[in-house]
């Protein structure tokens, strides 16, 4: 057991924690933050993504002693005082959630994406986001809102296979 | 790709996080047989999920600077510390020209969010037979450097793997860094199949260098067996230049010669027709490099 400060979307939490805890249990289960979604466990579905230090991890691959006395920003971060980040706002009219549960990994790495490389290809998106998966499939509506925020024309993968067909 | 258990917590352990080479080395003494160490993370965190590997101390080696850096080493080659993450090797300019073909592997796995836990050295001395750097590196010559009490100690990449999840690495020694001899000229092509993100069911490493006479090629498979494959059936195929001609025989001679295994993820004939296609693949995109 020990002690660690950790400055959750700016915020420094302390709690004691297991050296074992994963990032993720010590975010859910400590902290009670539920937009981190728990689901693989494994590195799989990145429905756990978080920012740490920077740069977008997976929290279940992450122990929490790790986190000590850095900066995690979670999707609540990106709109403080509760105004809707553009691409939000862009998930939100492109409708580009259909059961909501892996909508706050997306929206964090997709405004993550968006931060670092303002006008993304659609190459750029693909690989961004290689290591998130979206069970029901809204990939497309990702891509749309992805493109209206940045300003470019998405490339539509399933109208362009039955262009081809 | 899922080993399919139900475990979601990891095993009691206490976590050390050495900020020298000196205290992490102390540190596996003192708990030897008890300690893993931890680069990335990725790989000893999945097996702890599923119980495969149940230390109760991990020494974590993110925080030692001395293994944080890449640099060249006149005369000897690009040594790769065991801290620097994949993330940090696919930077602008650290990897150049002649180290392509390693960009090439690196910038496959996995995704981006698992790059930039992930460590070239963890990736190498899981040794899990489908990882992907083994090949790259066997091809490139590449070696690891160890330090342990006795002292330092480079081991060739081709005989640090011993067998699946089993490398030549006493529990009281750390792999401190991956060093790619210098070579003029060197070019290559690296190629996987898998789906998406996955982990592969057959790679393959093709690296040339040099001229004339002393032209060296190596041919390396990853993922169609327990260790990787290097074969010089398909390398004599290549020898004399990559042609049209060359790069269909040697897809040919590769499925015919390159052992392959049946497992879960494929079976052994499937993997033969796979070794043909990405030969095929990375010869291809090697002409004219």
């Amino acid at each position: 057991m020990r002690e660690i400060s950790v400055a959750v979307n700016g915020r420094t939490r302390r709690r004691t924690i297991k050296d074992n805890e994963l990032l993720l249990d010590f975010l859910r289960d400590r902290l009670e933050v539920k937009s981190v979604k728990a689901a693989c466990w494994r590195g799989e579905c990145g429905l756990c993504t978080v920012k740490l230090d920077g740069g977008l991890v997976k929290s279940c691959l992450v122990l929490a002693v790790e986190a000590d006395g850095k900066e995690v920003t979670t999707v609540e971060g990106i709109s403080p005082g509760g105004e809707l980040a553009p691409v939000q706002r862009a998930f939100v009219e492109h409708g580009a959630a259909q059961c909501g549960f892996c909508t706050p990994a997306w929206v964090l790495a997709a405004h993550e994406l968006l931060r670092t490389n303002p006008k993304p290809t659609d190459a750029d998106l693909t690989e961004a986001v290689a290591g998130l998966v979206c069970r029901c499939g809204t990939y497309n509506q990702i891509r749309e809102a992805v493109a209206e925020v940045a300003g470019t024309k998405p490339r539509r993968k399933a109208e362009e296979g039955l262009a081809q067909a | 790709m899922s080993f399919g258990s139900p475990y979601t917590t990891l095993p009691d352990f206490e976590y050390h996080s050495p900020k020298t080479l000196e205290e992490a080395l102390g540190l596996l003494r003192e708990h030897v047989d008890e300690a893993k160490l931890m680069g990335g993370g990725i790989g000893l965190i999945a097996f702890m999920k599923e119980r495969l590997m149940s230390p109760t101390h991990v020494v974590d080696l993110k925080g030692v600077e001395e293994l944080r850096s890449i640099r060249n080493v006149p005369g000897q080659g690009l040594s790769i510390g065991a801290a620097v993450t994949l993330s940090e090797l696919l930077e602008e300019g650290k990897l150049g020209r002649e180290n392509a073909v390693l960009r090439e592997a690196v910038a496959r796995i996995a995704d981006p969010m698992i790059r930039r836990r992930a460590t070239l050295v963890g990736n190498l001395c899981e040794a899990i037979p489908w990882v992907d750097t083994p090949p790259v590196l066997i091809a490139m010559d590449a070696s690891v450097e160890i330090i342990g009490g006795e002292g330092k100690r480079t081991v060739p990449v081709s005989s640090f793997i011993r067998g699946p999840v089993d490398v030549d690495l006493d529990p009281t020694e750390i792999v401190t860094a991956v060093l790619i001899p210098d070579a003029k000229g060197r070019v290559g092509a690296f190629e996987k199949f898998t789906s998406g993100s996955e982990f592969s069911l057959a790679s393959v490493a093709i690296v040339a260098s040099g001229q004339g006479k002393g032209r060296s090629v190596k041919a390396v498979y990853g993922a169609v067996n327990s260790t990787p494959v290097r074969s010089t059936d398909v390398e004599d195929q290549i020898r004399d230049g990559i042609t049209v001609g060359s790069i269909r025989k040697a897809g040919q001679v590769a499925s015919e010669k390159v052992e392959c295994v049946d497992d879960v993820l494929a079976s052994a004939a499937y993997r033969k027709h796979l070794v043909k296609v990405i030969t095929t693949r990375a010869l291809g995109r090697m002409v004219g490099r």
